[in-house]
């Protein structure tokens, strides 16, 4: 198993640096460990790298793409029988007041923000959310209605700090895109977990114990030689 | 009947031809008994009411476009550009990491991480490949984000202004000549053939205006396919058979009487009578594609 990682881990297995990779042409499963895994960033160019070798690798350029961009990320994660919320993705306020009542949470969908969510109470907050995360109506959003509470919190290979409900959705949704460290936006209502989106994490963002955990993930695989579907 | 849907944004309404080639889809469609609808961005939603998806907006993996894509896929309707040709197409560093993979006749490249931004690298580069280079960052497309380089200060200030975007960039050699072919294919046949002709004293199909903001577009020269080199249509499908069975336009340079592809595009222009002008057929034959 080849370790691609570019967090500074304790494990006894060797750790490759995600330069070094690119420059390779090492052909074994490959686990990229990154704590950003955006479409273009070396995270991305790790998992693409290996797919071109030929290589099974956690995980696949695809889920990359596909779960850092919210709208995708719910279909999918509703198709994998993990609860989500409706959702819609428009420029238009009108077409989001006629579909979906206040308040409303809402995530860009553009090349360039990334981070965090807003929360619209009233149609006037709506406007300037749509204008600011559409950067100026030249792109769409992804809304969603605000039932209950919003929760963040960091998932590594699946496990997460709060509970047990936020373990069981970070759990499926590691299982369905399998990106080993992300951060988890839910939403919390009467008791019930729902998907809402995933981001990646800053580097410093991750603790001690974290760092240990994931060394201890890496050595888990490593031992069992857990079934590399990407 | 089928129901098509055509995800266009504003900016393909701005261009006479390409309105005009817009409208010729909607009437071949029509004709042939079936409904094709605009959708816009804020049609979105009703995506599932339709049986396939035509994109026509500009595609990339980080685009609107891509989340009309992937909604339409996993929702099992037809949809050209299918998401997999927008994430090799829209990514140079895959599509030429999946030419080199399968031997695809291509010009010369090589790959640049950040962190290989230095002098030792930078001579190597132009060692091999002469001055000046073409520094590519991997979304590019309409001729912008390719710039031509001679020196290791441009290099490095050009770089760096792509790596603000991608990890990754692509540096090629730089082949100078008077067109290049641009070969339509789908479903793995060729669609229609012609040449996009370089403005004079440019070096690229479309080029900037020094100091001003309008872009200037060379001419585009259209034949019969019949009448095309049967090798430039063989190296087109070659090249188009490591990416899928979707819609195309491959660009070749012709060096010597051998072929090489600069780039595969998913989403390729179509123009009224430019792309069209002497293969008529291809908007039957797309619309066919879409609703079989």
């Amino acid at each position: 198993m080849l370790v691609v990682s570019n967090i500074d881990l304790t494990t006894d297995l060797p750790i490759v640096k995600p330069s070094a990779f690119l420059e390779s042409s090492a052909k074994d499963f490959t686990l990229n460990i990154n704590n950003d895994y955006r479409y273009l960033k070396t995270g991305y160019y790790v998992s693409l790298h290996a797919e071109i070798l030929g290589n099974s690798v956690i995980p696949s350029s695809e889920n990359v793409i596909d779960a850092n961009r919210t709208p995708i990320l719910l279909l999918r994660a509703a198709k994998a029988g993990i609860p989500t919320l409706p959702y819609l993705v428009t420029d238009s306020v009108k077409k989001i007041v006629s579909n979906f009542s206040f308040p409303l949470v809402v995530f860009a969908v553009n090349p360039f923000i990334y981070e965090g969510f807003k929360i619209a109470k009233n149609v006037s907050a709506l406007y300037r959310v749509v204008k600011s995360l559409g950067m100026n109506y030249k792109f769409a959003v992804c809304v969603q209605p605000l039932k209950g509470e919003m929760i963040s919190f960091r998932s590594i290979f699946g496990k997460c700090e709060p509970d047990r409900e936020a373990e069981k959705i970070s759990q499926k949704v590691y299982e369905t895109f399998k990106i080993p460290i992300c951060k988890l936006h839910v939403q919390r209502v009467e008791g019930k977990t729902y998907l809402c989106g995933l981001q990646p994490l800053g580097k410093e963002e991750l603790s001690q114990f974290e760092l240990k955990e994931i060394s201890e993930e890496i050595s888990r695989i490593s031992k069992q030689g857990e079934c590399f579907s990407g | 009947m089928a129901k098509i849907a055509c995800f266009v944004e504003k900016y393909n309404f701005s261009d006479p031809r390409e309105e005009e080639a817009l409208q010729n889809f909607k009437f071949t469609a029509e004709n042939l008994s079936h409904k094709f609808t605009f959708l816009f961005r804020h049609d979105i939603p009703e995506i599932p009411k339709y049986d396939a998806v035509f994109i026509r907006a500009t595609t990339d993996p980080l685009y609107t476009s891509y989340i009309v894509s992937k909604t339409a896929w996993e929702q099992g309707l037809k949809v050209v550009d299918d998401p997999q040709s927008i994430q090799i197409c829209g990514n140079k560093i895959h599509l030429y990491a999946l030419f080199k993979k399968h031997d695809v006749p291509r010009i010369p490249t090589v790959f640049l991480n950040k962190d290989q931004l230095h002098h030792k690298r930078l001579l190597d580069i132009f060692e091999t490949f002469g001055k000046p280079v073409v520094v590519k960052a991997p979304y590019t497309s309409f001729s912008k984000y390719v710039e031509k380089v001679a020196c290791e200060t441009s290099f490095r200030e050009v770089a760096k202004r792509f790596f603000k975007k991608s990890d990754v960039l692509a540096v090629q050699k730089f082949m100078p000549t008077a067109f290049d072919w641009r070969v339509g294919v789908l479903n793995k046949e060729v669609l229609y053939v012609c040449k996009y002709m370089i403005p004079k004293g440019r070096w690229k199909h479309g080029a900037k205006l020094r100091g001003k903001p309008t872009f200037i577009w060379g001419r585009t020269v259209a034949l019969k396919k019949e009448n095309a080199p049967a090798t430039l249509k063989e190296v087109a499908l070659k090249a188009c058979s490591v990416i899928g069975k979707g819609l195309y336009g491959v660009d070749i340079k012709e060096v010597n009487g051998d072929y090489v592809v600069v780039e595969v595009n998913d989403n390729p222009s179509i123009y009224a009578r430019y792309e069209d002008l002497r293969n008529k057929d291809l908007y039957e034959k797309i619309i066919a594609y879409l609703v079989n």
